[in-house]
């Protein structure tokens, strides 16, 4: 053949470039594709995924209805399916929860925006349309947010409707008028700081999930030394980093050169006298317990016992750093100055027995943020996923508190704005117009998802949501899904916090708009990769 | 609404979204059900066991659920979550292991047939959790409670537990061992827990099961040190010591520098002058049996030390773990020491005897009669080959469970059926005071649970139709306590047959497998991950 007739090769073998209608299409499909795969999990019906690992933990599955959990285990290829799992995962650090509404809200403004182009619309123009429904539905959310914040009473109540509506879509959903009370204990423990390093989480196997409790202090792990008291009021606690089996000479090959064994037990039992001596400087603090990150050994632990000291080795660093934070005390690792060290306090440390395990209790500690979440489930899978469901409730909560407006769930939200987008369409002359209605299909979406996934006549219910909107008073009305009817979300207290709402709209709709800009995907040559020859 | 006037694709997708789930979902219940299935043989005392080849060739014969389904190996992800069903049971009562895979498996199949029938599985969910928590309300009604010092009470319902294990005919002796065991470790008064690590179990292969015995003190798989020192002390005074009698050694290196024979000489005996004080100091301290702690950084303790002890006298353990030092410490009520100022005649243990004995082709040391024992046991099992003694270590971890279960929750409820068939007699009826979705699956799920009569009817070689509906007949009539009489072969109160078992393995098995199998409902999709 005529080498005249070969296409130029400007890109490196390998390297791939998809343009106008095909990089389009790819994009459309890839995140069409990854909102399907996710919308089955939407709303208090949703249904869960098992994460089935295969690879290097083989056989090692997760059962998750957490769409930010499902998105970052599952591994994506196409670029615009990726962008969306980038947006859950946003999602999931900046407020915690609505993760898989984000990404379900981007993909059906995609599948919206698909067929807008195939009516021969310029994305630029649906973009601006985007844009424009985008500031009307932020202002009608605004308008719909309420602030109790200055009534006590009524902001905590508030918060448990939050929590409640959270949980209601997990595993926890049965228990969740219990485990709301406890997120928001928990939550308004912190005051405001927010610093969800306070709540500890301790899951333990066996039991049911109802037999998971609050506790009011700080559980450690760990076990108190042979014959030291296992109860102690009024602590006062010495945190410490140090050894406290040999305190060596840190030289590389320091040696002692002696003539006789004597000398030896002699440099033994000095070195025996210095072990004693630092136990003393630490015990001249005035202190009743002594925690240590490092081991304690016999000689050490026996002279605290005989001081009637509780000292508790190994304790890990996460639980060493919390325990210092709770307890107000700092963390030494020189006992020279008694007086400049900051020591922990704490009303009450005693030995508790939880489920099979025996742990320390430290109650009534100087910092009263803190607390301990012992989370009991038939298997390891309920166990974690019951961790990831009150991690997005604490989330929540925490931002709520930080931002005290609250929305009504159950699609109302998603109501209220599709109808202040439709009222404001008419006012704009333009193509935008198209757009902006699609908009508003794409947010119908949601209470639809919702219903679908519950099992109920979608078509049905939407309408009768939106007569129910149209009406006089009719702005609180939402899908109450207990029952597959249309029902006053205030009534129901099915509340969402504001901040996650926005979040939602904000992030799906800016990552819509990326990825219609998009007119040409470019793929690079893949790296020569050399087969793997190090150790695991 | 959208998707009536929408193109192409979407549709597809729309169609394979409906498609998908229920297929996933059928593949989760069948494989749930399989597994259930695998193991029903061996419920109840007429159960069968099973023979596991691992991977290496070790064989285990048990009649444990657990254990069967631990070393079963399943891979798919579904029957997995009922593996760990069996263990979660295992932790939390300890009994029971079998009969909450089979009852998550009749659910699984129930629900099955309800989501056959078009319920949208989220309501199946929802009605399972209503039926357990009303299944906890009945099972209280019906129990009886149980006094921790009524001492047949506890005896009947290990041996019930006992009864389906290989081991069974050693029940009578094996059970009063597991009660006297958890008995010792609680104060019945207030104690609302048992920590089952207090109570070590010791395996040796010789002899038979008969010859296991508790022994009032404790048992060390260590032998005595010899050199010609004693290996039976009566009066024993022990001590526990945490520290090493050899040569001295720095924690810097040291080396000793030797400048003529005489030197030499001299730090030889500088040695044993520097052993033979410390061994002398034991001895005055009255101790003459010496637990020594292992020790990694240097010999815990020398040749020449041994010798020096066994002249004194003095019995020698050695090679005692960190981990047990507390536990030696309660079984004793000595005190660990760990420097030699500290060996003072107030620390030592005493008790009555402490010999070495020869145990098939290795030796024990048992210590016995304890002055003032701490609240610790150990239990000396023997078993003549290690399938035996290994199903004994599981049927007494079993009963030793059931105690427990007693300790912590106190009521018992009959055996043989009896709570399934009555669960599943009450529940209908209460069913059927309810409305819509609920009460059809009430119904549904009640006749699950009497797989469990059903199935013990059929291992025990009776006919399972004309068992079930015959107790059946009896719960309507309000017999609460009729269940299936194995041995007789017939129906008959359960209770007065003392078939009981504690409330805690029948409320936990009911709960366990509704948790499961509500989260496998929930289940539509099963995505492969690379981690």
């Amino acid at each position: 053949m005529a080498v005249s007739l070969n296409p130029v090769q400007i890109m490196k073998d390998q390297a791939e470039e998809e343009r106008s209608e095909t990089a389009r299409l790819s994009s459309f499909v890839g995140a069409i594709a990854i909102g399907e795969l996710v919308r089955s999990t939407l709303g208090p019906r949703g249904m869960d995924k098992i994460l089935y690992s295969v690879g290097r933990s083989e056989g090692e599955i997760e059962v998750t209805n957490d769409g930010a959990t499902i998105l970052r285990n599952i591994g994506v290829d196409n670029p615009a399916a990726k962008v969306l799992v980038n947006i859950s995962k946003t999602q999931d650090d900046e407020v915690g929860d609505g993760t898989t509404s984000v990404v379900v809200l981007a993909s059906e403004l995609l599948r919206e925006a698909e067929k807008l182009v195939a009516a021969k619309l310029h994305p630029q123009t649906i973009i601006a349309g985007y844009r424009k429904a985008t500031d009307v539905a932020r202002k009608a959310l605004d308008d719909a947010a309420v602030d109790h914040s200055s009534d006590e009473e009524r902001f905590r109540s508030d918060l448990i409707k939050i929590a409640k509506t959270t949980l209601s879509s997990k595993i926890l959903s049965q228990q969740k008028d219990f485990f709301a009370e406890m997120c928001v204990d928990a939550v308004l423990r912190l005051k405001g700081s927010g610093n969800l390093d306070a709540i500890k989480i301790i899951k333990m196997q066996g039991g049911t999930l109802s037999d998971s409790f609050l506790d009011q202090g700080f559980i450690l792990e760990k076990t108190i030394g042979v014959h030291q008291p296992k109860r102690i009021e009024n602590a006062k606690i010495l945190i410490a980093n140090t050894p406290m089996d040999t305190d060596k000479v840190k030289i590389f090959g320091s040696k002692i050169s002696v003539e006789s064994t004597a000398q030896i037990a002699e440099i033994e039992l000095a070195e025996k006298e210095k072990m004693k001596n630092k136990v003393d400087k630490i015990l001249s603090h005035n202190i009743n317990v002594f925690i240590n990150r490092q081991l304690i050994y016999n000689y050490p632990e026996q002279l605290f016992a005989d001081a009637g000291v509780m000292a508790i080795e190994h304790s890990d660093f996460d639980g060493m750093e919390r325990l210092a934070l709770v307890t107000g005390g700092e963390i030494v690792s020189t006992f020279d100055h008694p007086e400049l060290v900051k020591l922990g306090k704490c009303d009450l440390i005693e030995e508790v027995m939880i489920g099979e395990k025996r742990m320390i209790r430290f109650s009534g500690v100087a910092m009263g943020q803190a607390c301990t979440i012992i989370l009991r489930g038939a298997t390891q899978q309920i166990l974690d996923e019951a961790e990831r469901s009150l991690h997005d409730a604490l989330c929540v909560l925490t931002q709520t508190v930080k931002d005290p407006r609250v929305v009504y769930g159950g699609g109302c939200c998603e109501v209220i704005m599709s109808r202040a987008i439709r009222e404001a369409a008419t006012h704009v002359a333009g193509k935008e117009v198209l757009a902006m209605e699609s908009f508003c299909h794409a947010l119908d979406m949601i209470p639809t998802i919702i219903a679908d996934n519950a099992g109920y006549d979608s078509a049905f219910l939407l309408a009768s949501l939106k007569a129910a909107h149209a009406k006089e008073g009719g702005a609180s009305y939402g899908l109450n899904m207990d029952t597959g009817a249309v029902g006053c979300m205030e009534d129901l207290g099915i509340t969402e916090s504001y901040l996650v709402k926005r979040q939602v709209l904000i992030t799906a709709s800016e990552a819509a708009e990326m990825i219609i800009r998009v007119d040409n995907i470019l793929k690079s040559a893949p790296r020569k990769r050399t087969t793997d020859r190090s150790h695991c | 609404m959208n998707l009536k006037h929408s193109a192409g694709p979407p549709k597809r997708a729309e169609f394979q979204d409906k498609e998908k789930p229920a297929q996933i979902r059928s593949s989760n219940i069948t494989a749930g059900k399989a597994v259930a299935d695998a193991i029903k043989t061996s419920l109840g005392p007429r159960g069968m066991d099973k023979m596991i080849q691992d991977k290496k060739g070790e064989v285990t014969i048990t009649n444990d659920g657990a254990t069967i389904l631990k070393q079963m190996k399943v891979l798919h992800p579904a029957a997995k979550m009922l593996v760990e069903l069996s263990q979660a049971q295992d932790a939390e009562a300890g009994d029971g292991t079998t009969s909450v895979v089979i009852l998550a498996g009749a659910l699984l199949e129930a629900s099955q047939k309800l989501l056959s029938r078009g319920i949208h599985p989220a309501r199946i969910s929802d009605s399972l959790l209503h039926f357990s928590s009303q299944a906890q309300v009945v099972l209280e009604s019906m129990a009886i409670p149980v006094d921790l010092s009524d001492r047949n009470a506890l005896l009947n319902s290990a041996n019930t537990a006992l009864n389906s294990k290989v081991v069974h005919e050693h029940s009578g002796m094996l059970a009063p061992m597991a009660v006297d065991a958890v008995c010792r470790l609680v104060d019945p008064a207030k104690d609302t827990h048992v920590d089952l690590k207090d109570i070590r179990i010791t395996m040796k292969l010789g002899e038979t099961v008969e010859d296991s015995k508790l022994i009032d003190g404790i048992i060390f798989t260590q032998k005595t040190q010899g050199f010609g020192g004693p290996n039976k002390v009566e009066k024993a005074k022990i001590g526990l010591i945490q520290f090493c009698i050899s040569p001295p050694k720095t924690d810097m290196d040291n080396t000793v520098i030797v400048r003529d024979y005489a030197a030499m000489d001299r730090i030889l005996r500088e040695e044993r002058q520097y052993i033979l004080n410390i061994t002398k100091k034991i001895k005055a301290a009255g101790c003459n049996v010496l637990l020594i702690q292992k020790s990694i950084l240097r010999d815990a303790v020398s040749d020449l030390a041994l010798h020096l002890l066994a002249k004194q006298k003095i019995m020698v353990v050695k090679d005692i773990e960190r981990e047990d030092i507390e536990f030696v410490c309660k079984s004793l009520g000595c005190r660990p020491v760990a420097s030699l100022d500290h060996f003072t005649p107030e620390i030592l243990g005493s008790a009555e005897l402490c010999e070495e004995v020869q145990t098939g082709n290795s030796k024990l040391v048992t210590v016995t009669g304890v002055q003032n024992p701490g609240r610790a046991v150990s239990i000396l099992l023997r078993g003549s080959n290690k399938q035996v003694l290994e199903e004994a270590d599981r049927s007494l971890h079993d009963a030793l469970c059931v105690i427990r279960c007693l300790v912590k929750k106190r009521y018992l409820v009959p055996g043989g059926g009896a709570p399934e068939a009555e669960l599943a007699v009450r529940l209908t009826n209460y069913g059927q005071t309810l409305q819509g979705m609920d009460a059809y699956c009430f119904r549904v799920f009640a006749e699950a649970l009497e797989v469990i009569p059903s199935i013990l009817a059929e291992n025990a070689g009776l006919t399972p139709i004309s068992t079930v509906t015959e107790l059946r007949n009896r719960h309507a009539r309000g017999e609460t306590s009729a269940g299936i009489n194995v041995r007789k072969g017939w129906i008959s109160n359960i209770v007065e047959e003392k078939v009981l078992q504690p409330l805690l393995v029948s409320s936990s098995a009911i709960m366990l497998a509704a948790e499961c199998v509500r989260s496998i409902l929930k289940i539509d999709d099963i995505m492969p991950v690379v981690r």
